[in-house]
């Protein structure tokens, strides 16, 4: 399948291209340039919502380049965050209180994990590699749990900057999540894109027409563990305090997932409203619901599969209405 | 070597009920090809199901088995009829975060309903034990394993002879063919997901018996089932019995490791969830059809 057969395709689909629909993206990137300036509003609170709904952003993209383009289901990129947030939190134990060094090296240890446990797990196919995966990060937290050197299950205390300096936190997180944006922008754009998306449609045919599936497998996965790990580097300081719990939440596995399906799979400007949207409501649940928010969140998943399976985008951009829309969702009905 | 045996009997006990909670996984996922994220929800309810007829009605546990099935076979069938049935033939993203949602929605009612205190079931014979050679078995373990074979035995014999066990095999052999043959496939769906809920419901009331209660108790028991599914073989009542008790013994001897390294200390008890991802790994790569599995399977 060529490149220009599988871009095509997805416009058949409603997709509009690679990257997704040009002016969502457009739209994404100005609401991007414009979240640059909420610290200015000096408000506290608000300056956490918004980073969380930047750390979630990243954490969607991230997924988005292995479940969404590639395909592959990942039910534990979330072990990428913990291993980010962790390399901060030994830095910081260690005196070194430098945000980018953590940020790199947290990018980079996600990466180099991704690389030697994609290996193996990413041979699995389906149902066998969403359980593995969700086993991973379930096993680095019970490991984490276990290690006296990374403060066991009591967690770490990480050193914070003063209050005055503290939105460099916000200004990196939002950095984080603007290069995982433009970066799979380019990434969609090139080569490896469409190779993920050949694999995605038919990995046999792709490997038939010479596309060497476990590398790019690899690839995706690593490209997207280096988000999510970059995004738990800047947590870690952000939050002053990691545990596994925290870290390695099965929560936060999932929550990016359904971000990504309410934008849009497989797009660029999909991750990042689906973010705003999820992580928005949360943080309202989350004041108004002090106890039942979860529960709520729980319920959204639901709703989200059941009638949005194919993202706020592709509803926009549907033609004949309520009507198409009702049709479509029986489709998978038995 | 009277630990070893201990170990082997420990573990024989505690795979019965794996087998039990695998059961119910590996109908659904081997008939309805879900894998399905709120069995380990179920299991819950099924447990609180059970806590709340005996500290309330004083029935005995094992005679809320039949009652927890019913509960939770109505709330599955439900379920299935009215959400998984949208889903049940797309791609596996969407029944996977559907039944995670789910699983959600139904462990943070229970926190409102019954807190996140734990609880527990202790009956008048809960301490009692006696003592065969050198192995301490405790009577409470031994009528779990009992109950559970025996729910294995009439689950095989129920899939086996009756007219509904009969359609559901063959809805799981070939959709289309069954459907030709006049199965009405959503009602078997329902049927097995309802089956499926109803064993997680069965498993909870076991686990209730010797396990705290609480409403994240189901959690670890989620992926424990799916690594007993793959060890098994998958679909079958003899794979998940099969593999409950292969991997309760595996447990029991791999959570004895006990070695202190310069000053960290690593116990085999605090690290189950990465015990299961390893002999998950394993079985992939070595026998990925498990060990009764068919080699289609």
């Amino acid at each position: 399948m060529s490149s220009r057969s599988v871009a095509a395709a997805l416009r058949r689909a409603g997709l509009g291209g690679i990257t997704g629909n040009p002016v969502a993206f457009a739209v994404v990137l100005a609401i991007m340039i414009l979240l640059l300036g909420v610290p200015l509003a000096h408000n506290g609170y608000l300056e956490n919502v918004f980073r969380n709904i930047l750390m979630y952003a990243a954490m969607a993209y991230g997924w988005n380049l292995i479940g969404g383009y590639t395909g592959y289901v990942s039910f534990g990129n979330v072990t990428f965050f913990g291993i980010g947030a962790y390399c901060a939190g030994l830095l910081s134990i260690h005196g070194i209180d430098n945000l980018a060094v953590a940020i790199v090296l947290g990018a980079l240890a996600s990466a180099l994990f991704a690389v030697l446990i994609g290996i193996p797990v990413l041979r699995l196919q389906g149902h066998y590699f969403a359980i593995a995966t969700l086993g991973i990060g379930l096993a680095m937290a019970d490991i984490v749990a276990n290690l006296d050197a990374l403060g066991g299950s009591s967690g770490l205390a990480v050193h914070q900057v003063d209050d005055a300096h503290f939105s460099i936190y916000y200004y990196a997180m939002w950095l984080v999540a603007f290069v995982a944006m433009v970066g799979t922008f380019l990434i969609a754009r090139s080569k490896l894109g469409y190779a993920f998306v050949a694999i995605r449609e038919n990995e046999e045919a792709a490997a038939v027409l010479g596309i060497w599936a476990t590398r790019y497998k690899v690839t995706a996965w690593a490209i997207g563990a280096m988000m999510a790990g970059a995004a738990g580097a800047v947590f870690a300081p952000a939050n002053g305090f990691i545990d596994p719990s925290i870290t390695f939440a099965t929560d936060a596995n999932v929550f990016p997932i359904a971000m990504t399906i309410l934008g849009g799979i497989g797009t660029v400007a999909g991750p990042f409203i689906g973010a705003l949207i999820l992580a928005g409501a949360n943080e309202l649940l989350q004041r108004y619901f002090v106890k039942a928010h979860t529960l709520f969140f729980g319920a959204m998943i639901v709703v989200i599969v059941l009638l949005l399976p194919r993202g706020l985008m592709w509803l926009f951009g549907l033609q004949g209405g309520v009507r198409t829309w009702a049709k479509s969702l029986t489709a998978y009905k038995a | 070597m009277h630990l070893l045996a201990q170990d082997l009997v420990n573990g024989i006990l505690a795979g019965g009920i794996l087998a039990v909670v695998a059961l119910g996984f590996s109908l659904v996922w081997g008939i309805m090809n879900i894998i399905n994220l709120a069995h380990g929800a179920y299991i819950m309810l099924g447990a609180y199901a059970t806590y709340e007829l005996f500290t309330r009605l004083h029935v005995d546990p094992f005679l809320s088995l039949p009652i927890s099935f019913v509960l939770l076979f109505t709330l599955g069938y439900l379920i299935q009829r009215f959400l998984i049935n949208w889903v049940v033939r797309a791609p596996i993203l969407a029944s996977f975060l559907l039944t995670f949602g789910l699983s959600l929605l139904i462990v943070n009612i229970a926190l409102i309903v019954w807190t996140s205190d734990t609880v527990g079931v202790t009956t008048s014979y809960s301490g009692a034990n006696f003592t065969l050679a050198t192995v301490t078995v405790p009577w409470v373990k031994l009528y779990t394993l009992i109950a559970a074979l025996a729910i294995t035995g009439i689950m095989q014999v129920w899939l086996t002879r009756s007219k509904t066990g009969r359609a559901i095999r063959a809805t799981a052999m070939d959709i289309g063919a069954a459907q030709l043959s006049g199965v009405r496939v959503p009602q078997i769906f329902a049927i097995v997901y309802g089956l499926g809920a109803g064993l997680a419901g069965v498993a909870g009331t076991l686990i209730s018996l010797s396990y705290p209660i609480n409403p994240s108790m189901g959690d670890p028991f989620l992926i424990k089932a799916f690594v007993v599914c793959v060890l098994g073989g998958l679909g079958s009542v003899e794979g998940a019995l099969i593999g409950g008790l292969t991997y309760g013994i595996i447990e029991s001897f791999a959570t004895q490791i006990d070695v202190t390294i310069g000053t960290q200390h690593i116990s085999g008890s605090g690290l189950q969830d990465a015990i299961a991802l390893v002999v998950l790994l394993i079985v992939l790569m070595v026998r990925p059809r498990g060990i009764v599995g068919r080699a289609t399977a």
